[in-house]
């Protein structure tokens, strides 16, 4: 079993149990996963299983009877499914050259957003924080002015209340090291 | 702190600059702080100063609930980056206290004809302060074993003929007589020396002429003050 993995279950089960307290579930679920990939299922003795983390993480949205999380109109919606998406297929087990590309993307997307659905916080800045954490984590300090939206953006959804749990916090220097560069 | 006049485009350009690595003007919630700010902007931001301008979309979407946001409402001046002139309230007082705030990391933008002259001036005062103090001289601490020839040196007169070595920047310390072995004490003898007059070599030679008492001389300790 390869390292990157490995670490992506133990993250993918606690991303899981982190969402839970989050949303102020009582009753943590038991979790487990399938296939190569390692994918979390959620086995409800009432229904069919349910397969994936965007699946159960948006399933227990519904469950904590917080369904703005998940976008307040149409538009919305469709934005946070569109990040949620991201996350799993293009975050998840993305390769080192990949991570420049997504990070300057996300850098111009956020340039007039303070949160992915716009002025909303929504799921989808909650499964992203926790996607890109490992990423945040190890850039330098000259890395994090050059994605200085993605910068911003980080620093404000690891203080929001609830979120941050199980995760190191990202030291995020409020006097900014490197001159502007104007994108 | 504040952010210099914002009703003019170079008090905008520093709101867009604090605004860039963050969401809100304090913390990490919305609150009285972004209100009080957004009040004072004569309209929204333009395109080029886009962090002002994300950040006064986000504000205005809470219109609302501007009431119900936690906080006070402070002056202007007590918001912003640290180390720009305050041009809101009475700028001389603001400026003495500003003192110690001086932003490490504070950008060029900031530098206007009134704030530049104020730095000069306190950069004048603390040169003036540093001046008056005493320079620090360099002293160490040096611990000497001198040891005499046999167990029948008299450990007394070695210790006098030392202490009569008499150096500028050398002070003598503490002595202690202790054994080597078959009966012989060796004077283990303190003393504290500038750096810039006294070496050990120095001392080596001094202590060591006393040839009928001393046979050698090694330094046991060395440490820095």
């Amino acid at each position: 079993m390869c390292r990157i993995g490995f670490r992506c279950i133990k993250m993918a089960l606690r991303e899981l149990s982190s969402l839970e307290r989050f949303l102020g579930l009582k009753k943590p679920n038991k979790y487990s996963t399938q296939g190569g990939k390692k994918v979390p299922v959620l086995q409800n003795n009432n229904g069919p299983a349910l397969i994936g983390l965007v699946t159960i993480a948006s399933h227990l949205v519904h469950e904590a009877k917080r369904p703005e999380l998940l976008g307040n109109s149409a538009e919305q919606r469709a934005i946070v499914q569109q990040w949620l998406e991201h996350r799993v297929t293009r975050l998840d087990n993305c390769s080192k050259e990949e991570v420049k590309v997504i990070l300057k993307e996300l850098n111009q997307y956020l340039e007039d957003k303070v949160y992915l659905a716009g002025n909303v916080f929504t799921l989808a800045d909650i499964l992203m924080y926790y996607g890109i954490h490992h990423i945040v984590v190890e850039l330098a300090v000259q890395e994090k002015e050059l994605y200085l939206n993605v910068t911003r953006w980080f620093d404000h959804i690891q203080h929001y209340p609830g979120i941050r749990n199980h995760l190191p916090p990202v030291v995020v220097l409020r006097n900014r090291v490197y001159p502007s560069s104007h994108h | 702190m504040g952010f210099g006049d914002l009703k003019t485009p170079a008090g905008l350009k520093v709101l867009n600059e604090f605004l860039a690595d963050k969401s809100y003007i304090e913390g990490y919630v919305p609150s009285q702080a972004d209100i009080a700010v957004f009040d004072a902007l004569s309209g929204a931001p333009s395109a080029d100063l886009c962090h002002a301008l994300r950040w006064y979309n986000h504000i205005k979407s809470y219109q609302k609930e501007k009431g119900s946001l936690p906080g006070v409402k402070k002056p202007l001046g007590q918001y912003g980056p640290a180390g720009v002139q305050d041009t809101t309230a009475a700028a001389p007082a603001a400026a003495d206290e500003d003192d110690d705030d001086i932003d490490l990391f504070g950008s060029d933008e900031e530098e206007d004809e009134e704030s530049k002259k104020i730095k000069e001036e306190r950069l004048a005062a603390y040169n003036a302060k540093k001046a008056k103090k005493p320079a620090l001289i360099a002293k160490s601490s040096i611990l000497l074993d001198v040891k005499p020839w046999d167990d029948e040196t008299d450990m007394t007169k070695l210790e006098e003929c030392v202490r009569s070595i008499q150096l500028d920047g050398l002070v003598w310390g503490q002595s202690k007589l202790l054994p080597v072995g078959y009966g012989i004490k060796k004077l283990q003898i303190a003393c504290v020396v500038e750096d810039d007059k006294v070496g050990t070599d120095q001392l080596e030679e001094l202590i060591t002429a006393f040839e009928d008492y001393v046979q050698s001389m090694d330094v046991a300790a060395f440490n820095k003050i």
